[in-house]
């Protein structure tokens, strides 16, 4: 019993995945878990927040208003100054993109909710959907030219066997890069956080009240890097993209 | 004459007040992000690598060259690491 009472307290316990249903459909496991309710609170809050608050559409805009106009033209200017006006077409996309992985985190930052991103197999399907979409869509616009982004003019000949592997595992590895930086962010940030708070019950006298001082400030850093690591995603998503229409 | 140098004088003194403003902004970002930088640049190396492992490890299996493909696609994989960070690196440097 007190082995297991221990166990309770790991700083890692956060990230258990629990089932809520069970349902299996085809031998694959499909229930609804902690992960999936924090999903589908993620794009509820996302929904409710964006509907509502441009609901009034006035031309001065309330504060609740102009937040969800700032983010619109946040992630607005971010295509036009990386893509240009091809980028038009994929605001949707990476504003989603980016609504879901902020506000995914943000949700996480509350206490007792699950944090999704921090599961690398959620962040890695993101980043494949990105990887997939950019390769699909380089072939769209450049055809079989596309094989030419893995050739870099101005090399010597002899040099060209060593380099065009080279550029073929960089381009393989974005997928990888783009997932495990989302992923390894928010696990290290919310496993610090858990050990800090089992300092505070650890440490005698009123000595805890430093590490939680520390939280304190710890929390606030966490807030800004689940900002920081949605707008690196969607900023690198929009770099594949401009890559896809220009190859050098 | 001299009441108009003054204030060229002057003039210059403001614009040169607001480049070393501006530059100790860009300083101060900097050491702020000094651990979000490092930690950009050791998964660019961690994700090359993982990727010319693994491609090595299929290819062995593929072709029954036990220990070659993996040691080559290694060295490939670290060499495409060094590429990230050097495009990284000039793209942080274009800003």
């Amino acid at each position: 019993m007190a082995s297991k009472d221990g166990e309770k307290h790991s700083p890692l316990e956060q990230f258990e995945i629990i089932p809520m249903t069970h349902n299996k459909i085809g031998g694959y496991d499909i229930s609804f878990t902690n992960s999936s309710l924090s999903m589908v609170i993620t794009v509820a809050v996302i929904t409710l927040f964006l509907t509502l608050t441009v609901n009034p559409r006035s031309i001065v805009p309330n504060r609740l208003q102009l937040v969800s106009e700032l983010m619109y033209n946040f992630i607005a200017q971010l295509l036009s100054d990386t893509v240009g006006n091809n980028g038009k077409k994929y605001f949707p996309f990476v504003f989603s993109l980016f609504m879901f992985v902020l506000i995914g985190n943000m949700v996480g930052m509350v206490p007792y909710q699950f944090t999704f991103t921090s599961h690398i197999i959620v962040t890695f399907a993101l980043a494949s959907v990105v990887f997939i979409g950019v390769t699909i869509l380089g072939f769209l616009n450049h055809g079989i030219k596309f094989f030419t982004f893995f050739y870099i003019p101005g090399v010597p000949f002899y040099m060209h066997p060593l380099l065009i592997p080279i550029e073929v595992i960089s381009y393989l590895s974005r997928p990888i890069s783009l997932s495990v930086r989302l992923f390894a962010n928010m696990l290290a940030g919310h496993t610090l956080l858990k050990v800090f708070a089992g300092f505070v019950v650890a440490m005698p006298f009123f000595t805890g009240v430093l590490p939680l001082v520390f939280i304190v400030a710890l929390t606030g850093l966490e807030i800004l890097i689940a900002f920081l690591q949605a707008y690196v995603f969607a900023i690198l998503t929009c770099l594949y993209i401009n890559d896809a229409y220009h190859l050098h | 004459m001299l009441i108009n140098k003054k204030n060229k004088l002057e003039e210059l003194k403001k614009k040169i007040d607001k480049i070393e403003s501006s530059k100790d902004k860009t300083v101060i970002r900097k050491k702020e992000s000094g651990a979000g930088f490092g930690f950009k640049i050791s998964t660019e190396i961690i994700a090359a690598l993982a990727v010319g492992v693994g491609i090595g490890l299929i290819v062995d299996n593929y072709l029954n060259t036990k220990p070659f493909g993996l040691i080559i696609f290694f060295i490939l994989g670290a060499f495409a690491g060094f590429l990230n960070i050097y495009r990284v690196m000039r793209r942080i440097e274009k800003q």
